[in-house]
């Protein structure tokens, strides 16, 4: 058994090193400035481009949500990295779950910075892209543009369609705009992408429990909420 | 003598009198339509803005052709907006910036590197880092009203050097003195006229020349000529001379394209040349001036050499009224027309996405709102996925065009992103860029196997009786149907395959054991899933339906396999995000909804299913085009002696259906393998996808079988193989066989894995 389990793990090693984007060359940028010295053209009524974002965090292992100005209706929340601390060299997927045609090691190209490509239970933090439109996104949302900011959820599930932060926004803001229903298909795809994220999942859970109770659905929300406390 | 005085006085006070109430009346006119809405401007549909970022899968060349087509200027070094520098595999460009629905993006200098295919660095013109930044998105067509006048509103302030100086040295010297008409112009036009014997030149200032265009119709008479003169002066009394200009270049007649009438200088530019007004150069605008006299006559796209001779006329005029130095103007003349090619990305149409926009648009909107209101129309449409599905459509009909046939074969195919089911590409024709008749959305045509994933999906939603390794029996078989008819499905190769395992029958598309495991299930069954996959159907619930005997279009078929390949997730297609009112407010909004409609272990199973299809079935001739890393899902579909040819398959990013028939429904020589698959096959190979990868779902365990027997085993013991199952649906783990296996078959494992 174990004969042939060290030239797979080598190789495992080799391709993860090889195939996984160094996590620092990434560069993570306040998006909120550039955003908002907005010109061209002059229509009105955008948002609230003048609330200033936080600051925002940046210690690595702990995946932030983007802290807002009282827009959300939820707390500001910051999700910690998966169990254990790993190295992010190594996909942490039981190789043995690898499926035969798409494994772990196997894919060339680097992954595009802010699509969490093969390992998902892997926690990574938002980067670029995905962390600016989120801010620029809980802005609008602050304002009470709440078109805006779905529009701008939207362009960051095009960039990174497997976030599941994307996700849980994009139904934290269908749940603001009074729908329910969407609010709890968003975070049901949310969570078949937060596998290995605990307390992501919890709040996931949580806002199914919320959008359940907006539908009337008590014993649905009940379910949703042990949901939640078993997550954690 | 004194009572003709008399007379004559009183008859010219009334003359006065009635020429005092017409010109009141023009007077009424010339205010009423002048301070209204001046133009009625078609709605204008935009392609996706192409976003830039780091860690973007994009190819350099891909790259470059967008900013082509958006009529960037290459440049040593940037010089403003619209002006881009490439050095190796570093671009440097100018953006224009422009108001989105969600938000404005600035006018910015931008610094991209590029690595492989990949963005790898992004940076503003000071230094630092970029999140992320849009270039303008495409414009690919509008939506015109009867009359088809079509224009691009400007402002005074945004025309380019130059414009109003050369438009006045040519059309109207006196512009800036006269008062709407201009005795002096026409004692020179007169002059002229008289002195060469015929109608040379017209003393109309640019005043009566758009009074002539906006109020009056083209009769050419001594009255209408004393009215347009009347009215010049009254305009001239009421507005500005910037106000006027302002008209007159929004309102000029510039060319014509087919059916739609070019008018004013910012739809010319556009039209012509690809770039914004704003942005041209003293050659271009003396192009476009030139152009005024006889905009069919020095068409520079028709008659090339009469338009640089015109241009260069111009040129020397302005160099004759001290306008600009000699010097500017020689090395103007050297420019070439530089209009942009018919054929290019930028002078191309789409008439089949178009066609989708257009049909949505007229679900939520009145004609007239479209056709007059200048709404801003917003679609996911993505001009690279366009031309690459083109282009494989074109290249593989051409390989295959050996074959008997092949030429009276149509096409249509849909191209779309399965994470969020936006339409990215649509061909509605073997010649895409004719408008006619669109087979992406009106050819409803027999899905053939295209209908079993449906089938086999119906099966693994009930785990307690049907795994991937479930036993079915693949043999001839006759049943009496609701209609009376006796059904006896065949095989595509006439045989029948024995016991196999349930994958197996959806891997290599046999008919005997998928129609059976149909009927098992039950037909109506199975159409429910196919309305839970998104795809409405008034299908008789025929046993024939199993083998695909229903029709539909490429365009439902994607919506079909949009919900197997997200994960479960029904999102119904969409071409539009979002619209703007002309004034860039927004207006409405297409949002991106998603409804779980199917368990996503099962889904998972099925798309095990799937990929295997890709690798060992009947889509294992993809493998000859792509890397074998690439992990795809997909199925083939033939009707009847080949009278129609499906693929449709998708990737982790790209979902593509392709149909390839006749529009007289006869028989081809291509079946969904050896037609439609080499099309998606290409077109993969161009789009250079991600590889599939759904995420395990929570209750998917796998297990290993032996391949032999179908029963637990050990990795450790031959012919194991690993296999996904619902939890608790696994069979039982065998025991290890041992430290004697043999080490070819780990091997094999291994390398499997490794694909």
């Amino acid at each position: 058994m174990n004969k042939w389990l060290i030239p797979a793990l080598t190789a495992s090693l080799v391709l993860g090193g090889c195939s996984s984007v160094p996590r620092g060359s990434i560069p993570v940028v306040d998006g909120g400035s550039s955003i908002g010295s907005a010109q061209s053209g002059t229509p009105g009524g955008y948002g609230n481009q003048s609330a200033q974002p936080q600051a925002l965090p940046e210690d690595s292992g702990v995946v932030v949500m983007v802290p807002g100005g009282g827009g959300s209706s939820m707390p500001i929340q910051s999700f910690p990295a998966g169990n254990a601390p790993l190295d992010t060299s190594t996909s942490n997927q039981p190789w043995s779950a690898a499926p035969p045609a798409n494994a772990q090691g196997g894919y060339v190209a680097p992954s595009p910075s802010g699509i969490p490509s093969g390992g998902l239970t892997m926690d990574e933090q938002l980067d670029g892209p995905v962390l600016a439109l989120l801010t620029t996104a809980q802005q609008q949302q602050g304002g009470g543009d709440l078109n805006g900011a779905a529009s701008s959820l939207e362009r960051a599930q095009r960039i990174a369609p497997r976030e599941p932060q994307v996700l849980y926004r994009l139904a934290e803001v269908r749940m603001a705009q009074g729908d329910a229903a969407q609010a709890e298909q968003f975070a049901r795809r949310g969570l078949s992408y937060a596998s290995g994220r605990p307390a992501l999942q919890a709040s996931l859970w949580n806002l199914i429990a919320q959008a359940r109770e907006r539908q009337g659905d008590a014993a649905g929300a009940a379910q949703a909420r042990e949901q939640a406390r078993v997550s954690l | 003598m004194r009572p003709w005085l008399g007379w004559a006085f009183k008859l010219s006070l009334v003359g006065l009198v009635v020429l005092a109430v017409f010109a009141v009346y023009l007077d009424a006119v010339v205010q009423e339509k002048f301070s209204g809405k001046r133009w009625t401007v078609p709605a204008k549909v935009y392609a996706r803005p192409l976003e830039l970022f780091v860690g973007q899968k994009l190819a350099k060349a891909d790259f470059l052709k967008e900013l082509d087509a958006l009529g960037y200027r290459r440049e040593g070094a940037v010089s403003g907006p619209g002006g881009v520098s490439v050095a190796g595999n570093a671009i440097e460009l100018y953006s224009r910036g422009f108001q989105f629905y969600e938000s404005a993006e600035p006018s910015q200098r931008v610094r991209v590197r590029f690595s492989g295919d990949y963005v790898a660095g992004l940076t503003q013109a000071g230094g630092g880092n970029l999140a992320v930044a849009r270039l303008e998105p495409l414009l690919i067509g509008g939506l015109y009203p009867a009359h088809q006048e079509d224009r691009v509103l400007i402002k005074i302030d945004q025309v380019p050097p130059y414009l109003v100086e050369t438009l006045v040295a040519i059309e109207d010297r006196e512009f800036f003195n006269h008062f709407g008409v201009s005795p002096k112009g026409i004692a020179r036009a007169v002059w002229i006229n008289a002195t060469a014997g015929q109608l040379r030149q017209g003393g109309s200032t640019l005043t009566q020349q758009l009074v002539k265009n906006f109020y009056l119709t083209n009769e050419r008479s001594l009255s209408r000529k004393a009215t347009e003169a009347m009215m010049a002066v009254l305009l001239e009394l009421h507005y500005e001379k910037k106000d006027i200009l302002e008209a007159y270049l929004n309102e000029v007649f510039l060319g014509q394209d087919g059916q739609r009438a070019v008018h004013g200088f910012g739809l010319a530019s556009q039209y012509f040349f690809s770039q914004p007004l704003s942005e041209l150069k003293l050659e271009q605008v003396a192009l476009l001036v030139g152009m005024v006299k006889g905009p069919t006559y020095y068409n520079p796209r028709r008659n090339p050499e009469r338009a640089l001779a015109r241009r260069n006329l111009v040129l020397d005029v302005l160099v004759e009224q001290g306008v600009v130095s000699a010097e500017e103007v020689a090395a103007a003349k050297q420019k070439p027309l530089g209009i942009t090619q018919r054929g290019t990305l930028a002078d191309s149409s789409f008439p089949a996405f178009l066609d989708l926009v257009k049909r949505q648009l007229r679900e939520d909107y009145q004609e007239q709102d479209l056709t007059e209101e200048g709404l801003r129309i917003f679609t996911s449409f993505d001009p690279i996925m366009q031309l690459k599905a083109e282009s494989a459509l074109a290249d593989t009909l051409k390989r295959l065009s050996g074959r008997k046939g092949v030429d009276q074969v149509e096409a249509g195919m849909v191209v779309t992103s399965p994470e969020n089911g936006e339409v990215q590409a649509i061909i509605g024709s073997r010649q895409p860029r004719f408008a006619g008749f669109n087979r992406a959305l009106d050819a409803v045509r027999p899905i053939g196997s295209l209908i079993k994933p449906a089938i086999y999906l119906t099966a693994l939603e009930r785990p307690s009786q049907y795994t991937l390794t479930s036993l079915l029996e693949d043999k001839p078989f006759s049943i009496k149907g609701q209609d009376g008819q006796v059904w006896s499905p065949q095989n595509y190769d006439r045989k029948a395959h024995g016991t196999i395992y349930l994958y197996q029958g959806l891997v290599n598309s046999y008919n005997l054991s998928t129609a059976k495991l149909g009927l098992e299930l039950g037909v109506p069954e199975v159409l429910k899933t196919m309305d839970r996959l998104g795809v409405e159907q008034k299908w008789p619930a025929y046993p024939s339906m199993l083998l695909g005997a229903g029709g539909l279009s490429p365009l439902s078929v994607a919506n079909m396999y949009q919900t197997l390949a997200n994960g479960g997730f029904n999102t119904p297609l969409r071409g539009i995000r979002n619209v703007l009112t002309a004034e860039g407010e927004p207006l409405k909004r297409y949002p991106f909804q998603i409804q779980q409609r199917f368990d996503s272990g099962a889904i998972y199973l099925l798309q095990n299913a799937m990929q295997r299809t890709m690798t060992e079935g009947t889509g294992r001739s993809v493998y000859n085009q792509l890397p074998r890393s690439l992990a795809l899902a997909g199925k083939t579909g033939t009707s009847n002696d080949s009278r129609d040819s499906w693929f449709a398959g998708f990737s982790q990013d790209v979902l593509a259906v392709v149909w390839l028939g006749r529009d007289d429904n006869g028989p081809t020589p291509l079946t969904g393998a050896t037609g439609a698959l080499q099309v998606w096959a290409d077109f993969m190979r161009k789009a250079d996808p991600l590889p599939l990868d759904m995420p395990v779902p929570d209750n998917v365990v796998r297990a290993w079988v032996d391949a032999n027997t179908g029963q637990g085993t050990d990795p450790s013991c031959p012919n194991a193989v690993q296999i996904p199952y619902i939890r608790g649906s696994q069979p039982v783990a065998g025991p290890a066989c041992g430290i004697q296996a043999p080490v070819n078959e780990v091997m094999d494992w291994v390398r499997g894995w490794l694909d």
